[in-house]
C-alpha cells in the first residue's frame, strides 16, 4: 500500500489566509506521515521554480499540480513529474484569467487549457466544500473516477455506496512554517510504482483504496503518531484521570465536524420550565408552520376598519337624507345629473383570472393528459378558454373605461359642490363594506375553531411521544409572556373572546410588530409523554435529551461521548443507547468513554482503547493501548502492551476479585 | 322578500323585524340591513321607482339613491357569493376540520 497526500498548499493566494512556506515542515511531514507520494495543488497557480526545488529536497515522488476554481467548486488537476514544463505553460493561462476572489473558469475552458483531460489525474472537490456539482460534474464524469472527501465518515459513506466516486482522504493543508501538529488525513492506495497512470487504475477499484495500511477501512489515523481508531465503534476505557477526557478533547481539537456530548451535559438542566422552553425553540418551526394561515387572514384583517366603513355608511345616510330635506334649496348647480350621480362600481377580474388559468392548466398539463384526453376534447377546451380571454378583454377594457368615467364623475362633483349651498350625498361603496364585514366574521369563526382545545401534533421518538396541543389562553398573564413586553394585558384580555375587537385592540400596542399579532390568539403548549402516556419524569426528559443528541449527531462527522451512564440506569442504556450507538456507528466513527460494563460490555464494540498513566523514570507519561475487543492483548504506538482481559475487569467489573464476588453473590440470590 | 316599497305616494323600507318604515327615517344600521338582504336572500323585491308615483320630493331623492345602489348590488351578487366563499377558503377548513378532542 502506498500512501498519499495529493492535496498540499506551498503558496499563499487570494483564496488562502497568508503564510510563510518552511521546507523543512514539509520534509518533516512528510517522514512523519512516512508518505510515499505528494502532489503541491496551489490555489490557481503553479510555480515551476519552487516545485523543483521541493522536488530535489523530498526522498518521495513530488506530482506537479493544481487547485482550480472551475464554476463554483474546485478540482485537483494532476499530472506526472516528467510533464512538468508543458504543465507550467498551461498553468499560467489559468493564472491569467483567475486574479480575484469569485473568478473562475468553466469546464469548456478548462478544455481548451489542458487539452485532453485522460491525460491527467482529475480530482474534484466531492463531499468537501465548495464541492463540483450539477452539470460541470457530469461533464467531468469521462474523466474523472475519484472524488475527495473531507472526512472519515463520508469516506466510508462513498466507499459503500457503488453510485459513488472512489473516496480519498488529502490533508489540503498549509507548509508554512512552525507547523506543530501534522494532519492526519491521508490515502493508502495499493498500486505498483506511482505514476499518474497506475494511481488513476488503481483509484478506479474501491477495493485498492483505504484509510489504513493494513486494517483497510476498518481503522483510520486518528493522532500524527500513528495511534488508529475504528471508522465503527470505539469504547474508551481506563481508571480516573488516566486520560480519557483529555484524549476525547484531543479528537474533538484535532478533527472538524465533531459531535461532543460531554459528561453530564445532559442532566444539568433538568428544570421542567427551562426544557419546556427549550423544546419549544426547537418546535417553534412547527407552530409557525400551523399557524401561518392564521397569520395570512391577519395580514388582511388588520387593514379593515369596521368604524371606519361605519362611519361611511353614516355620512351617505346622513347626506342623502340632508339632501333631500333641503331638495328646495337646489340651485343650477344641484340641479345638475351629475350633482349627485354615484360612481361606477368596479368589478373584480380575479375569479375570471383563475378559471382561465385552471383551464390552462388543464390544457397544457403533461402528466395527466391521457386521463384529460379521455374525457374532454382539448380542441373544446381551447374554444372555452378563446371566450373566457375574448370577455376577460371587454370586461377589462370596461372597467378601464368605468374608470375614466369615475373620475370625470368627481371632478364634475367637486366642481359643482364649491358653487352651490346644497348639500352633496357622499358616496359610499356598500360592495365593499359588506365584503370586509364578512371577512371579519370568517376571521372571527377562524379563531373560534383554533380556541378549541386538541392535540394538532404526535410524533414518536424513540418511544417517547411529542405532543403540541393548542387551547385558548387562560389569562392576562400567559399573553404578556407570549409578547415577551412588560405593558400590561389584562385590559386587552377582556377583549380575548371578540377577536376582531381585541385585534384592533392589540394593534394599538405599538411595541407588538405586527408580524407577530398571530401569536396572541391561542396557546400552544409542547410535552413529552413516556411510553406509558404520561408525562415524562425528571430522568426520562434526561434520556429524552441523550436520545436527542445521539440523534443530532447523524449530522456530523464523528461522535464523541463521556460517559453516557453518569445519569442513566442500566436498563435504558442497554435497551436504547446501546442500540442508537451501534446503528449510528454503522455509518461514522463513534467514541463511547465508559466505565460501565453495560455500555463497554454490551454495545459491540469494534475497537477498544485503553488510556493508562504510567509514571517512566519519574515522568508522567500518558499511553494509548488499542486493539480488537476479541485481542488477547492490546498494543500501544510505541510498542507496549497490555493484557485485553485485565483491562476490561478493570474498567468495567472494578477487577477480577470484585466480579468473582459479584458473580458468586448474585448466583446466590438466584438459588 | 320586499325591501322597498312604494304606498300613499311615499317611500318605505324594510326593518329587521318585517315592518316597513319611511324612507327618510333611514339610518346606517337600517341600510346595512338593506345591503345584507340583497346579497343573502334568494329572493328580493324592490318597487320600481317611479317619480309620478312618489310624490314626496325628499322621498325621491332617497329612494332613488337607495333603490339604484341595492338594484347594482344585486346584479353583482353572483360575484360577491364567489368571493366570500373563497375568503381565506383554505385556512378557514385547516383549522375547522384540526383534529378535536
Amino acid at each position: 500500500m502506498k500512501k498519499i497526500d495529493l492535496h498540499i498548499h506551498t503558496i499563499p493566494t487570494i483564496s488562502d489566509s497568508h503564510f510563510i512556506f518552511s521546507i523543512d515542515t514539509f520534509k518533516n511531514y512528510v517522514r512523519e506521515a512516512k508518505l510515499d507520494a505528494v502532489a503541491i495543488t496551489n490555489h490557481d497557480i503553479f510555480d515551476i521554480t519552487q516545485y523543483k526545488i521541493i522536488q530535489s529536497e523530498l526522498p518521495i515522488v513530488v506530482f506537479p499540480g493544481i487547485e482550480i476554481n472551475v464554476d463554483k467548486g474546485h478540482l485537483l488537476l494532476i499530472t506526472n513529474p516528467e510533464r512538468v514544463d508543458s504543465f507550467d505553460s498551461r498553468t499560467s493561462k489559468v493564472s491569467q484569467r483567475i486574479t480575484k476572489i469569485g473568478d473562475n473558469i468553466s469546464y469548456e475552458e478548462l478544455v481548451e487549457i489542458f487539452g485532453n483531460l485522460d491525460e491527467y489525474l482529475i480530482i474534484p472537490h466531492y463531499e468537501k466544500s465548495p464541492a463540483i456539482t450539477g452539470n460541470t460534474l457530469e461533464k467531468l464524469t469521462r474523466f474523472v473516477t475519484v472524488g475527495e472527501v473531507d472526512s472519515p465518515k463520508k469516506f466510508i459513506r462513498s466507499i459503500k455506496d457503488t453510485e459513488k466516486l472512489t473516496p480519498v482522504l488529502f490533508s489540503d493543508s498549509r507548509m508554512k512554517e512552525n507547523l506543530i501538529n501534522f494532519p492526519t488525513r491521508q490515502t493508502f492506495v495499493d498500486c505498483g510504482n506511482l505514476s499518474i497512470e497506475a494511481l488513476k487504475s488503481s483509484l478506479g477499484d474501491k477495493a485498492k483504496v483505504a484509510l489504513s495500511a493494513d486494517e483497510g477501512n476498518k481503522l483510520f489515523q486518528l493522532f500524527e503518531d500513528g495511534q488508529k481508531l475504528s471508522t465503527g465503534l470505539n469504547v474508551l476505557l481506563g481508571a480516573r484521570s488516566s486520560g480519557k477526557t483529555h484524549t476525547l478533547n484531543k479528537i474533538n481539537e484535532s478533527e472538524e465536524n465533531v459531535k461532543y456530548i460531554k459528561q453530564f451535559a445532559l442532566v444539568q438542566q433538568s428544570e421542567e420550565q427551562e426544557f419546556k422552553g427549550t423544546l419549544e425553540k426547537k418546535r417553534s418551526v412547527f407552530t409557525e408552520n400551523y399557524l401561518s394561515g392564521l397569520k395570512r387572514v391577519i395580514d388582511q384583517i388588520i387593514n379593515i376598519d369596521i368604524e371606519a366603513n361605519e362611519q361611511l355608511v353614516d355620512n351617505y345616510v346622513t347626506t342623502l337624507l340632508k339632501a333631500a330635506e333641503d331638495f328646495n334649496r337646489s340651485d343650477v348647480f344641484s340641479k345638475v345629473k351629475l350633482f349627485d350621480e354615484i360612481e361606477f362600481t368596479i368589478g373584480n377580474l380575479q375569479s375570471l383570472k383563475s378559471l382561465i388559468e385552471s383551464i390552462r392548466q388543464v390544457i397544457e398539463n403533461k402528466e395527466y393528459h391521457n386521463i384529460v384526453t379521455k374525457h374532454l376534447e382539448i380542441n373544446s377546451l381551447i374554444a372555452l378558454i378563446m371566450e373566457l380571454i375574448s370577455l376577460l378583454r371587454a370586461n377589462h377594457l370596461e372597467i378601464e373605461k368605468k374608470k375614466v368615467v369615475n373620475s370625470l364623475i368627481r371632478d364634475i362633483k367637486s366642481g359643482l359642490r364649491i358653487r352651490t349651498s346644497a348639500v352633496q350625498v357622499e358616496d359610499v361603496d356598500l360592495y365593499r363594506i359588506s365584503l370586509d364585514y364578512k371577512a371579519v366574521k370568517k376571521f372571527e369563526k377562524i379563531v373560534e375553531f383554533l380556541k378549541i382545545d386538541s392535540t394538532i401534533l404526535k410524533e414518536t421518538i424513540q418511544g417517547f411521544t411529542i405532543e403540541a396541543q393548542k387551547r385558548k389562553f387562560a389569562g392576562a398573564g400567559e399573553i404578556k409572556s407570549v409578547s415577551g413586553l412588560k405593558t400590561a394585558f389584562s385590559a386587552v384580555y377582556q377583549l380575548y373572546d371578540q377577536p376582531y375587537q381585541y385585534l384592533r385592540e392589540l394593534l394599538k400596542n405599538d411595541y407588538i410588530p405586527r408580524s407577530d399579532l398571530y401569536k396572541f390568539f391561542v396557546k400552544i403548549d409542547y410535552k413529552i409523554l413516556n411510553r406509558d402516556g404520561f408525562e415524562v419524569s425528571g430522568g426520562e426528559r434526561s434520556e429524552f435529551r441523550l436520545l436527542q443528541e445521539i440523534n443530532d449527531s447523524q449530522n456530523y462527522d464523528i461522535l464523541l461521548i463521556d460517559e453516557p451512564e453518569s445519569s442513566f440506569d442500566n436498563i435504558f442504556l442497554r435497551s436504547d443507547v446501546n442500540q442508537i450507538l451501534k446503528d449510528i456507528s454503522k455509518s461514522m466513527p463513534v467514541v463511547i468513554v465508559t466505565h460501565n460494563s453495560t455500555v463497554g460490555g454490551s454495545v459491540g464494540a469494534d475497537y477498544v482503547l485503553y488510556t493508562k498513566k504510567e509514571i517512566i523514570g519519574g515522568k508522567i507519561t500518558y499511553r494509548i493501548y488499542s486493539g480488537y475487543p476479541t485481542d488477547k492483548k492490546l498494543h500501544s504506538i510505541d510498542g507496549s502492551e497490555i493484557n485485553n482481559y485485565e483491562v476490561i475487569m478493570n474498567s468495567l467489573e472494578a477487577g477480577i476479585s470484585a466480579y468473582e464476588k459479584r458473580r458468586i453473590s448474585y448466583e446466590a440470590t438466584k438459588n | 322578500m320586499k325591501l322597498l316599497k312604494i304606498e300613499n305616494n311615499n317611500g318605505f323600507f324594510r326593518l329587521e323585524d318585517g315592518n316597513f318604515k319611511e324612507i327618510d327615517a333611514l339610518d346606517k344600521e337600517g341600510l346595512l340591513s338593506l345591503v345584507n338582504w340583497t346579497f343573502d336572500e334568494d329572493e328580493i323585491e324592490y318597487d320600481e321607482f317611479n317619480d309620478s308615483i312618489l310624490k314626496n320630493q325628499a322621498h325621491q331623492i332617497i329612494y332613488k339613491s337607495i333603490y339604484n345602489k341595492l338594484r347594482d348590488l344585486r346584479n353583482r351578487r353572483k360575484e360577491y357569493l364567489d368571493e366570500t366563499a373563497q375568503l381565506y377558503l383554505a385556512d378557514y377548513t385547516k383549522y375547522r376540520d384540526s383534529p378535536r378532542q
